[in-house]
């Protein structure tokens, strides 16, 4: 009888730890599709790293390239089922209508103040004081090129004007080689460019929130002429490639990375193109970072830095393993910079130290972090409503399709400018 | 069965599930989208109402709108007055060949119809890329460099080229339902028509044509649905742009609801939608009758 029973409470004892061990699953969400190589490599390497620290923890991903992840996230929230810890943006446009709902839960400070973060950045995720996300990477916008193929179209010395720029198109044409790409199907890299023009012109980097708080117009010269600037860039100098308006971040990507395009304009978090597996060694060993040409006229410096902190992590309200999913982010700040940094993946928004075996883009991007003078903050269409978002980046592919004037391009903004400051 | 159709109580019964499916796939979320049409919701938050706010800034500050249906008008003519009658062409030429070889002409044209949305605009989108894409290759090796552009880019070619799309997949079914059309005309009407003197335009005009008309109108309706809900292939292709050129209704509500985080107005375009379809729906179909009448 004695022997019966110990076998019983020996059986209750085992049942109960495996039931203390029962699964938890974590549901993520992020715009990383590729879980291979770079930034998406990095994270299936933190999330087996967490699981062996939290036995029974199960993480399933959903992930979707950008836009449409950005989507998933609106119709997620809408019909209430956002992951449990997601990938997200902490732009006004993005972020502060999770804030306003209470979809996103704040965390504690100065449990996150400790990983290193360089100064602003937790802070640019911060709304009514709380903290609600925690940031990933420094963006900086930039101009990456492939050193082979400037070789090849004899090109020797790299612009440092947009004049400059433009004079390089037909050097590239003439090889076969399309000079420059960008995303220009999602519009936003071309608001950002809209920003940095603007702001090459006037020397001055807080004109859009001026123009946002209704201090200045959308219509003033300033503006008109950034918009001739870039109307001028994307349609009239050969520059871009052909189907630059119907081109997604993929496409354009993938046009540079195979060594068919000489230059991309994009941001930072692009670190990684020099040690993505995808594209070639050539293209891997030649690829390199300058920055954004000046205006020659133009107020603004070389080293006036176009750099903001985007990309964030933040955990659901409606999480039933909200702990879990803050424990996640602690564990994913303490391994995010280390594991980044070593496969040069992307920049993140925690202080990492130069090293000798860095990438050539590596070093190039961590000089012009270094050489700013001063920095942008997040791009204007990023600043207000979502809807103003969304009419900022529509005229932008109007102006670049050149189907409206650069006056009428500002005119567009002004009246979406003013519509939003009264949402507010 | 006599006592059974006669009790009101059993035909409700019996009528009930239907009815129910009806009124919870149709009706309810018509008017939940009726209800979130009149406030400014996000999608997510609190939200307020603004009364007719919504359709009265569509209707009266919303180019796009416009431009959308305009988008869909169009469309809906080249289906109706291009495609149909070549569909229709090509139907009747069929039938006047040998089985063997309409049947291998019929499963070459309707290939098309049984791809993927997905396969069919990628394939589209690929052949017009003005870098890599074969057209332009072609046209450079003919010597016409300078009709090689970005075809789906270009402010000047990007609806036809998205049309051109929509209508090479579609083909196939006109075709198919044309082609079983005339399958189903009595050989003796054509025979005595001949023995009778028609020629062969009098026996289609006259004959063929008339036999024809509800296959016809069914073509034409189905078509003017599909021109009206085009969705996968623009929002694949060019997502509306250049600008707002290719900008079609479905999916610029789902720009709108999902993108611009405007719930409230694209639920205001959604209804606008149900309304334009349904009246254009009624309206031809009303056209078909009173023709069909006259027939």
């Amino acid at each position: 009888m004695k022997r019966i029973a110990a076998l019983l409470v020996a059986t209750l004892c085992l049942a109960t730890g495996i039931y203390a061990q029962a699964k938890v699953t974590l549901k993520m969400g992020d715009n990383l599709p590729d879980r291979t190589s770079t930034w998406g490599a990095v994270v299936e390497q933190i999330n087996t790293e967490f699981k062996a620290a939290n036995p029974g923890t199960e993480i399933v991903t959903e992930s979707y390239p950008d836009q449409p992840y950005q989507q998933k996230i609106k119709i997620y929230a809408t019909a209430k089922q956002l992951p449990d810890v997601f990938k997200y943006w902490s732009f006004t446009s993005l972020l502060k209508p999770l804030v306003d709902g209470k979809f996103v839960v704040p965390l504690n400070m100065a449990d996150f103040k400790k990983y290193g973060y360089i100064p602003g950045a937790l802070e640019s995720n911060v709304y009514g004081g709380k903290l609600y996300g925690i940031p990933v990477s420094a963006d900086m916008w930039v101009v990456y090129y492939n050193k082979k193929l400037f070789a090849d179209a004899g090109v020797t010395k790299l612009p440092t004007t947009i004049d400059e720029l433009k004079a390089l198109a037909p050097a590239f044409t003439a090889k076969g080689i399309i000079p420059m790409v960008t995303d220009g199907k999602d519009a936003w890299p071309l608001s950002i460019t809209f920003d940095q023009l603007a702001w090459r012109i006037s020397g001055d980097q807080t004109l859009p929130q001026k123009a946002l708080d209704r201090k200045i117009k959308f219509t003033d010269p300033v503006f008109v002429q950034a918009a001739k600037e870039l109307q001028d860039l994307t349609t009239k100098a050969g520059l871009f490639q052909d189907d630059l308006m119907v081109s997604d971040y993929g496409a354009s990507r993938n046009l540079f990375g195979q060594g068919k395009a000489a230059m991309y304009l994009m941001g930072s978090w692009e670190l990684g193109l020099g040690s993505d597996a995808n594209f070639s060694d050539e293209f891997r060993a030649n690829v390199d970072a300058f920055k954004f040409p000046i205006l020659k006229n133009g107020k603004g410096k070389t080293d006036d830095l176009f750099a903001w902190y985007g990309g964030n992590y933040v955990v659901s309200a409606s999480s039933k393993s909200k702990d879990l999913g803050v424990k996640y982010l602690q564990f994913y700040a303490q391994r995010f910079p280390t594991l980044a940094w070593a496969s040069q993946a992307c920049f993140p928004a925690q202080k990492v130290e130069p090293r000798s075996s860095d990438t050539p883009v590596a070093k190039s991007l961590l000089k012009i972090a270094a050489d700013a003078k001063a920095t942008s903050g997040t791009a204007c269409l990023d600043l207000s409503t979502p809807q103003f978002k969304d009419d900022n980046q529509n005229a932008i592919r109007e102006l670049c399709s050149g189907l409206i004037t650069p006056e009428d391009f500002c005119q567009k903004l002004d009246a979406s400018a003013e519509k939003a400051s009264k949402q507010k | 069965m006599n006592r059974l159709f006669g009790n009101r109580t059993a035909i409700a019964f019996l009528v009930l599930p239907g009815v129910a499916i009806m009124v919870f796939a149709l009706i309810v979320p018509i008017g939940f989208s009726f209800y979130f049409s009149l406030t400014d919701w996000a999608g997510f938050g609190a939200f307020n109402p603004v009364g007719a706010a919504n359709y009265k800034e569509i209707l009266t500050a919303d180019p796009v709108f416009w431009r959308s249906l305009v988008n869909a008008l169009i469309l809906m003519a080249v289906t109706i007055f291009i495609q149909n009658p070549v569909a229709f062409a090509l139907a009747a030429l069929l039938a006047h060949i040998s089985q063997k070889a309409s049947q291998i002409f019929r499963s070459i044209f309707f290939v098309p119809a049984v791809l993927s949305v997905v396969v069919i605009t990628k394939l589209w989108v690929n052949i017009f890329n003005p870098t890599y894409g074969i057209l332009n290759k072609l046209l450079r090796l003919a010597g016409l460099k300078s009709l090689a552009v970005s075809w789906l880019s270009n402010p000047h070619t990007a609806l036809g080229s998205v049309i051109w799309i929509i209508i090479w997949q579609g083909f196939g079914w006109a075709l198919l339902f044309y082609y079983t059309g005339l399958m189903t005309v009595p050989k003796e009407i054509e025979e005595a028509a001949v023995v009778d003197g028609a020629s062969w335009p009098q026996t289609y005009t006259r004959i063929i044509l008339p036999y024809m008309f509800p296959v016809i109108s069914s073509v034409i309706v189905i078509d003017v649905i599909s021109s009206l809900k085009q969705m996968e292939m623009i929002y694949l292709s060019t997502d509306g742009g250049p600008g707002q050129l290719t900008q079609f209704i479905a999916v610029y509500l789902y720009q709108k609801a999902f993108v611009a985080s405007q719930y409230g107005y694209g639920n205001a375009l959604s209804i606008l939608f149900v309304v334009v379809a349904v009246g254009i729906t009624v309206l031809v179909q009303r056209l078909f009758r009173s023709e069909g009448e006259i027939q």
